[in-house]
């Protein structure tokens, strides 16, 4: 019993994790229609700015994860400056070689400068064992789901009220009608990359006590939360969200219950399964955030 | 008249050269006939992609996989079964070509993204599944020993000997490329890359086209990969790798998607530059994959694009 509670506990750090970076995809496709096959990378950027600010630098735990996904707003913001505003105007197999290109860059990059040890960073919330009715695990595991919350409301808070939230909104919807009513596209558009990278940022300094850092880590996250994307309906936000956690508890499941090796297939046999029989997503409407 | 007579030129000049290299750099000799085997199967390989990518515009990231299951299909039956290369090369092919169609049914389902995203999934899946499936692939200890090729009496062990399999291999893509995608059939490709809608509306069912051309490109790359075994004896899962499909992707980019001469020159120059330049692979990555984007963005008909325009000029 306390084991299945266990692997429960675990999927939902996983599936944390898969929804904010899932959550950056499905708003940039919302806003510009386009895949960023280079967002596991902003993911695995930032669980090394955050390895740098905590370990090296030696800043305090909180200052160092906002750091981190400070750091990658600002990163977020130079690649939609300097890639994708280059690109939006091609073709989605432009778009699609771009984004895998700067992928494969960032990944040999790491590997350079890091090299490929991975990087621990034990924090003293991911030392410190909780005993919750049974199941001991360590405090950052709560702490990576309260702070999912948290940023889903902030976010959820973000899109229906502010002003920038509800033109990225409206961008989702129809773009011309947005550029004909005034709203400065091109300024949402920049906003959207560096706000989907920040979460990316965000995600590594949460997860990265539990998980360690290493420079590959990116593809097979793009490829999980794309599938988290395609199944919770296309550039639906709030269904990739859910997705992301069913997939996160699948590969959980399946780690403990069936295959430790083949658990990174579950993702895309998941997938696979889902499109065969709703190829529009299970939770699939047809526009929007 | 000209044409017959510059292609038999260049023909005889590319069966002549490991007795010109032999004969130009004698100290260096293995070497440059080893580049020279990479490069035709390279080839050969990128040929059998654009297929998919450039002729019927289907982004797909599985290639790895299928030269890596023609590639454990052959050395497997080579090693374990005691198969003859006659009969592994076929195996390697039909398998290759059997899995493209049994992937092919789900993956086109789905459109543009989602369909490189699911292809590259299957790729990823196939590297893992040639990892930990050691009973069957030996996994990370690779598959070691392959023979080399025995064709009745005909047994092909040397340099020169591989030099000129696989020429007569790119040879063969080359001729089998250029029937698919000139005549009535090409112009279909080209139709449902082109313009889907429009073609549907023409009869041209755009699934058929592109599963064709998805499976051929398919058992293609299943039967680079028992060559590529064959030639260099030893199987690791790492061969799987996606990093195969953006050496692809650069090869046909840098080219000149969708063109036989443009691919052809893609491959030469990708395999040629790092050579020259002498690049540790991790550099040789990051090169390459800003590179692609370079060219992605700045001249996405590449060195093919340069070819014609002074031609025309």
């Amino acid at each position: 019993m306390s084991d299945l509670l266990e692997q429960l506990l675990h999927g939902l750090t996983l599936g944390s994790l898969y929804a904010m970076v899932a959550t950056g995809l499905a708003l940039m496709f919302g806003v510009v229609r386009l895949i960023n096959f280079a967002h596991g990378e902003f993911y695995m950027l930032g669980g090394y700015a955050f390895w740098y600010a905590y370990a090296e630098l030696g800043l305090p735990y909180p200052v160092a994860g906002l750091a981190a996904a400070a750091a990658m707003g600002v990163f977020g913001l130079a690649y939609e400056r300097g890639v994708i505003r280059t690109i939006l105007a091609r073709t989605w197999h432009v778009q699609l070689i771009a984004t895998l290109a700067t992928s494969i860059t960032l990944t040999n990059l790491a590997i350079l400068v890091f090299g490929t040890q991975p990087k621990e960073v034990p924090t003293t919330l991911s030392s410190t064992i909780v005993d919750l009715g049974g199941v001991r695990m360590a405090w950052q595991r709560p702490l990576v789901l309260v702070a999912a919350v948290i940023i889903f409301a902030g976010l959820e808070w973000f899109v229906t009220r502010a002003k920038l939230g509800k033109a990225m909104r409206a961008m989702s919807q129809n773009r011309e009608a947005c550029a004909v009513v005034g709203v400065d596209v091109q300024r949402v558009a920049l906003a959207t990359f560096g706000l989907s990278a920040a979460l990316a940022g965000g995600a590594a300094a949460l997860v990265s006590p539990l998980f360690n850092i290493f420079p590959d880590v990116g593809a097979l996250l793009t490829l999980k939360a794309f599938a988290a994307v395609i199944v919770g309906g296309f550039g639906y936000v709030k269904g990739a969200i859910a997705a992301a956690f069913l997939i996160g508890l699948a590969e959980s499941l399946a780690a403990g219950y069936v295959s430790y090796a083949y658990k990174d297939a579950i993702a895309f046999v998941f997938m696979v399964a889902v499109l065969l029989v709703r190829p529009q997503g299970l939770f699939g409407r047809r526009i929007g955030i | 008249m000209m044409r017959a007579l510059r292609f038999t030129i260049a023909t005889a000049f590319l069966i002549a050269v490991p007795w010109i290299v032999a004969a130009t750099v004698p100290g260096q000799q293995r070497y440059v006939l080893h580049v020279l085997i990479f490069t035709a199967l390279y080839g050969a390989l990128a040929l059998s992609y654009d297929l998919v990518v450039g002729h019927v515009g289907s982004l797909s990231l599985a290639h790895p996989a299928f030269f890596g299951i023609g590639a454990y299909t052959a050395a497997l039956l080579a090693t374990e079964a005691r198969w003859p290369f006659a009969a592994a090369l076929p195996a390697g092919i039909a398998m290759a070509g059997l899995v493209a169609l049994a992937v092919g049914v789900p993956m086109f389902r789905l459109t543009e993204h989602s369909f490189a995203m699911g292809t590259l999934g299957f790729a990823l899946v196939a590297q893992i599944v040639a990892t930990n499936w050691v009973d069957f692939t030996r996994g990370p200890l690779c598959v070691t020993g392959i023979p080399k090729p025995q064709l009745g009496s005909l047994r092909i062990a040397t340099l020169p000997g591989f030099y000129w399999t696989g020429l007569a291999a790119v040879g063969l893509v080359g001729l089998l490329y250029h029937g698919l995608t000139t005549f009535r059939l090409g112009r279909a490709f080209h139709a449902v890359r082109d313009n889907e809608t429009l073609a549907s509306a023409a009869s041209i069912d755009p699934l058929k086209y592109r599963m064709l051309a998805f499976v051929i490109g398919g058992a293609v790359a299943g039967g680079v990969g028992t060559l590529y075994v064959s030639y260099v004896g030893v199987l690791c899962p790492g061969e799987l790798a996606v990093s195969l499909s953006v050496n692809l992707l650069v090869m046909l980019f840098l080219g000149g998607v969708g063109s036989l001469r443009g691919v052809l020159v893609g491959s030469v120059a990708f395999t040629a530059l790092p050579e020259i330049l002498r690049m540790a692979p991790t550099w040789r990555m990051v090169i390459y994959g800003l590179l692609l984007l370079i060219i992605v963005i700045r001249a996405p008909d590449g060195l093919e694009g340069v070819i014609r325009r002074r031609s025309r000029a």
